[in-house]
């Protein structure tokens, strides 16, 4: 049954996220504040970096505010200004990315101010960037999130979250879907979802993880995974993406909504996070991890399939 | 005198990424104690078990192999002190993510051989290869193979509206 979720508190969180971008600007606390603003389309929004107390008024939050702005801190997005403190509007899921690279020297905290979102629950896409937010409507890493109020923010607006209703649990469902095929189904069923794949990279793009310098895809001496948009480079493509993110990824959904072939990305993120949980007992948080589950180990790890 | 080899239908490619420094040395005791195991197993020597990335093994089902053998150092006798053990956790997850895309886990095998272990050698290698041929040719890589050309829909609406209006 569909159900309207509240989301009234989200004014109240615009005029604190401006109040607050507008003292920390103008007191040169920071020397930018990476937000989120009014988009063209009715309702929809997009990423705004604001260097002036005046612009503060630019910045909203709304259910529409679906990116992940983490992604602008990472050294391969390179026209955030560098220098000085920058602010950042993060939500629950964008903060647990935030920590990620925090814990791998990507970041320094003193170099940042985080506002941090008591988060609701924002829309599944910006297709129809107007649309109310109802149980249909909800992005699915919503549906399963235990963060809606960040933790160890500099700023957090003192507005509580809406509860979720209870949300059918999309990601672990498919999963157990899945997991209950035999092989070759789930053959098919991965075969044809990434048979999709143009190779466009998006995923990649807009991942706070995706930061090296050369991915390992492009390079050509040798070549580990082919680079034409054809079914065997694309398998090795997303098997090689699940593998890299195993343990880093935090859960925040990007590459599944920004893909345009809609393969179901975080479908694979989060069976490698519910892996790494029962292996490894690993899991993103708001804890800065000196070492991922992937970098470090116990003497004791399971071996039992090893002979 | 060599003993008569069966024939069979079917032999395996079987590729083995080996650490040199224990399971090289293994398979090499193997070798020079005149021990007799598959022909169909193709060894394939690394610094360290610690160096094997996962995309070498996709890399390897992509060129034809119809199993793997991961073999290095027992816990504890890495030459680089810790590279078997994040092979190790490296492999348990890759394992899944194998099973969860729909790979049989049976194709492979992750093993610890040392230097001194060329009995331990010829029997995983033996092991597997008969496994690998009760179960047939792996054919889900090869069929990637075949298919390549663009896998979108060739006939649909869209593409069809074009070709009319040419």
């Amino acid at each position: 049954m569909t159900q309207t979720i509240d989301i009234s508190s989200y004014s109240a969180i615009t005029d604190a996220i401006r109040n607050e971008a507008r003292r920390i600007l103008s007191d040169s606390t920071v020397s930018a504040v990476i937000g989120y603003t009014a988009g063209r389309r009715k309702g929809s929004t997009q990423p705004i970096v604001i260097t002036t107390a005046d612009d503060a008024d630019q910045l909203i939050f709304s259910a529409a505010c679906l990116n992940d702005l983490v992604v602008y801190l990472t050294k391969a997005k390179k026209d955030v200004p560098k220098g000085g403190r920058i602010g950042i509007v993060v939500k629950g899921c964008d903060l647990k990315a935030l920590v990620g690279l925090l814990g791998e020297s990507q970041l320094k905290r003193e170099n940042l101010y985080l506002i941090g979102i008591p988060c609701s629950g924002v829309l599944g896409s910006l297709l129809k960037p107007a649309a109310e937010l109802t149980t249909e409507t909800i992005a699915s890493k919503c549906c399963e999130c235990t963060d809606q109020l960040p933790v160890g923010c500099d700023f957090v607006p003192t507005v509580t979250p809406t509860p979720l209703p209870d949300l059918e649990k999309r990601y672990a469902n498919e999963i157990a879907r899945l997991e209950a095929m035999n092989p070759s189904e789930r053959w098919e069923f991965w075969k044809e979802q990434f048979s999709k794949c143009i190779k466009c990279y998006a995923c990649r793009q807009v991942c706070p993880f995706c930061f090296c310098e050369q991915c390992l895809c492009d390079r050509n001496r040798p070549q580990m995974v082919e680079q034409t948009p054809r079914p065997l480079g694309n398998t090795a493509w997303h098997l090689m993406r699940a593998m890299h993110l195993a343990g880093r990824c935090a859960g925040c959904g990007e590459c599944e909504r920004v893909c345009p072939m809609d393969i179901p990305l975080n479908l694979l993120n989060r069976k490698m996070a519910k892996e790494l949980k029962e292996l490894f007992n690993s899991e993103a948080g708001f804890e800065v991890r000196e070492a991922g589950p992937l970098t470090s180990y116990r003497e004791d790890d399971d071996q039992s399939f090893i002979r | 005198m060599h003993s008569e080899k069966p024939k069979h239908d079917f032999e395996p490619k079987i590729i083995a990424f080996v650490c040199t420094w224990c399971t090289y040395a293994g398979a090499d005791l193997a070798g020079t104690s005149r021990m007799q195991y598959p022909s169909n197993v193709r060894v394939l020597k690394f610094p360290c078990t610690g160096r094997i990335d996962p995309v070498f093994i996709l890399k390897a089902f992509q060129q034809g192999a119809d199993g793997i053998l991961v073999s290095g150092c027992h816990p504890g006798d890495c030459h680089y002190i810790a590279g078997n053990y994040h092979a190790r956790r490296r492999f348990a997850v890759f394992r899944k993510l194998l099973e969860f895309i729909g790979v049989d886990l049976n194709r492979i095998q992750f093993s610890w051989v040392s230097a001194a272990e060329g009995g331990k050698w010829v029997e995983v290698v033996t092991d597997l290869t008969e496994r690998v041929r009760a179960m047939g040719p792996m054919v889900e890589f090869k069929d990637l193979v075949l298919e390549e050309q663009w896998s979108g829909n060739l006939n649909n609406p869209e593409l069809q509206a074009v070709y009319e209006a040419m």
